[in-house]
């Protein structure tokens, strides 16, 4: 991995959700991301290996097959902590522990070491679980020994300067830990409402671009979210100039992954076309 | 490879048991984005022509193997793949008549990671829910 050239280019298969299986399989998404000179690839463990939640031979084997083939890197891994699970209890730390574990597991094993680790949320402003701090903790050794980066993502309706972000940047300087970080969804910078996304926002409240630089430290993955695209390559609702400006500013060298979100998911080559335009976008504000 | 719609055409036949026909199955794929463990799925209704089968009357059948909606509940370490159908299996003494069927499915799937408030699942009622809804296809066959 060359670290010197500043924020990569990555994509994410959940963009393909809306074929994936149907007209798609990973073979598919790994020849559309290498048509982009794209490097990075996330997927979501609980979607994409056809195994889990166990890891086959098999599944190894094609996932070491595809990176070789496409020359993409495993970018980052999204995996969930359900804590609803079970509809009259939550989960238990040690089953917490275990699930946790499983993903930290495969992650290693497929290569992966940035994992996007989705809390269960308690409120409609996404607060996590009120014992994150605790069950991050015990993890913080398990990350360790799999060499792996716990990150949440911070995505709309929850802002950059909500307590939750300031209580994960907290709990990273305390703990001092290179295994938990955060996920920047680039949706947080989302200014415009009126067309349509996968997710409707009513109250519109929105981080400035600003805002990101005093968090880049802690930032080991950025989604670059992408809702609607023009012809001429700029993205509608996000302002990506002055944000990416701010990484290239930083020497910020880790992934942008994109993660299509807007209409027409479902219409086969649709979201080809889309994260194209995209990546022509990226790469002409990233210069490179 | 998967139809397109959640309810699939492929798998949807009667049932015969020691030569009798006890009922029917329809296959049904999940088309939220992940997978999900079988405590998260919320079971609902399923509808052939008008006539209602009770959500806890259907057995579904994950990776080969028979769960009653009980069972689904507390089999939080099996997985439902997105790639996988289920197959959903009715109980009907003589099954259903060689033709056309207007069949629907509903059902939900839980997500920790969205509020709760959003998170729910009712099997009365008939609009839209996070992750979940009533599917329906008309004119399947039986053969």
């Amino acid at each position: 991995m060359n670290n010197s050239i500043g924020a990569k280019r990555g994509v994410s298969i959940y963009s393909y959700s809306g074929l994936f299986g149907v007209t798609m399989q990973l073979e598919d998404c790994f020849k559309d991301i290498y048509d982009m000179g794209a490097t990075g690839v996330e997927i979501l463990a609980n979607s994409h290996i056809d195994s889990y939640p166990e890891l086959s031979d098999e599944f190894l084997e094609k996932w070491h097959y595809l990176c070789d083939k496409y020359k993409v890197e495993p970018a980052e891994y999204g995996h969930w902590l359900d804590t609803r699970l079970y509809k009259d209890r939550g989960l238990t730390l040690d089953e917490s522990l275990e699930m946790l574990e499983r993903d930290f597991r495969i992650a290693n094993k497929l290569g992966f070491h940035v994992l996007r680790t989705k809390l269960g949320v308690i409120d409609d402003y996404l607060n996590p679980v009120e014992n994150w701090r605790e069950i991050i903790e015990a993890a913080l050794p398990l990350a360790e020994k799999y060499d792996v980066i716990m990150c949440p993502e911070i995505h709309l309706p929850t802002i950059l300067s909500d307590k939750m972000v300031s209580d994960y940047v907290e709990f990273i300087i305390k703990h001092n830990t290179r295994n938990f970080g955060l996920n920047i969804d680039m949706s947080v910078f989302q200014n415009r409402f009126d067309l349509q996304t996968e997710v409707p926002y009513p109250n519109q409240r929105h981080s400035n671009p600003d805002e990101l630089i005093p968090l880049l430290p802690y930032v080991k993955c950025i989604h670059a979210k992408f809702n609607a695209m023009d012809d001429d390559f700029n993205e509608m609702t996000i302002p990506y100039p002055p944000v990416l400006e701010i990484l290239k500013q930083n020497h910020w060298n880790g992934y942008l992954i994109s993660e299509y979100e807007g209409a027409n998911k479902d219409v086969p080559g649709y979201v080809s076309h889309e994260l194209r335009k995209h990546h022509v976008m990226m790469k002409r504000i990233l210069g490179y | 490879m998967l139809e397109k719609e959640v309810i699939q055409y492929r798998g949807f036949h009667n049932i015969y048991e020691d030569g009798e026909c006890i009922g029917f199955q329809v296959c049904i794929r999940s088309t939220y984005y992940r997978g999900v463990w079988l405590s998260q799925i919320r079971p609902g209704r399923v509808v052939v022509d008008g006539e209602i089968f009770p959500w806890n009357t259907i057995i579904w059948v994950i990776n080969g193997k028979e769960y009653t909606t009980d069972e689904l509940a507390v089999s939080g370490k099996d997985f439902w793949r997105v790639t996988e159908p289920a197959t959903l299996k009715v109980k009907k003494p003589g099954g259903l008549a060689q033709g056309y069927h207007d069949v629907s499915v509903r059902f939900g799937l839980s997500a920790s990671y969205m509020p709760p408030s959003i998170d729910q699942f009712n099997d009365e009622m008939e609009q839209a829910v996070f992750n979940g809804g009533t599917y329906t296809r008309e004119k399947m066959i039986i053969v």
